[in-house]
């Protein structure tokens, strides 16, 4: 079994999203909403260009967390809450930290985190996940 | 957005593990192998168009964003498998001029084993009242 105490901390994953991602994404979820496909609507509503999926930003998210366990199935539960919008182009980065380990699940709060023009946002902030350890 | 339809149960429908379809899933977020932990997102999009055109919810898509989400597995999806989706309106609240949406999608297996439990909340921007 994998071992983990509270205060652990995953290793950051980091990818920066393009259009192809953004698409890819689209197709493979069934979320077809043309906000994250076309950027006339993405600027008739207010945005520079299309949007990455807050569920992509999320699926990134959860990939951070199976490096980190080993096997996706260890993943038996994930929350996030979305705050701000995430753009092509955009490096995102996904973290945890282990905040407490009880009959072998780890919980771990959890984030994606930008950095657009100097400034930190967070698409993902104060998420959670249930890790599986055994 | 209709406060009234809270509670509301919708159709089931039927949504299958396509093999192909975890596959381009793994590859979007460059996993290896195994269900993503998000995957289960494809089976609630199996039923949320009809929760989106229910007149009676009268829920104004343009304005939707997706506020939060929610995956509790209690066992993994297996590739290839036919689930059960259900879906009903666990809430419906205003909030500071915004409406909220919590939509709970259980993933049944053939034996009637909940196996994922989704709970997701649309924002209706400027839909409070």
């Amino acid at each position: 079994m994998m071992r983990a105490a509270p205060g652990d901390e995953l290793p950051p994953l980091r990818r920066i999203v393009t259009r192809e991602d953004v698409l890819a994404y689209a197709r493979a979820s069934g979320d077809e909403n043309p906000l994250h496909q076309d950027d006339e609507v993405a600027r008739a509503a207010g945005f520079p260009g299309i949007l990455a999926h807050g569920m992509f930003t999320m699926g990134h998210l959860a990939a951070c967390l199976v490096a980190w366990a080993g096997n996706p199935a260890q993943v038996i539960g994930i929350t996030a809450h979305f705050r701000s919008p995430v753009f092509v182009d955009d490096e995102i980065v996904a973290g945890g930290r282990v905040v407490a380990v009880e009959d072998d699940v780890a919980t771990l709060e959890t984030w994606v985190s930008v950095d657009r023009e100097g400034r930190t946002e967070w698409p993902i902030k104060r998420g959670a996940a249930r890790i599986q350890l055994a | 957005m209709n406060a009234r339809a809270e509670g509301k149960h919708y159709p089931e429908v039927t949504f299958r593990v396509d093999p192909a379809r975890v596959s381009a899933f793994r590859q979007v977020f460059d996993l290896a192998t195994g269900l993503p932990p998000t995957f289960s997102t494809a089976a609630e999009f199996a039923v949320f168009p009809d929760i989106v055109g229910d007149p009676e919810l009268r829920l104004d898509y343009r304005r939707v964003v997706h506020g939060a989400q929610e995956y509790t597995h209690h066992r993994p999806l297996v590739e290839g498998e036919q689930l059960t989706i259900r879906s009903r309106l666990e809430s419906i609240r205003a909030k500071a001029g915004n409406g909220f949406l919590t939509i709970v999608t259980e993933l049944v297996g053939a034996d009637g084993d909940v196996a994922c439990t989704a709970r997701s909340t649309m924002i209706e921007r400027g839909g409070g009242s």
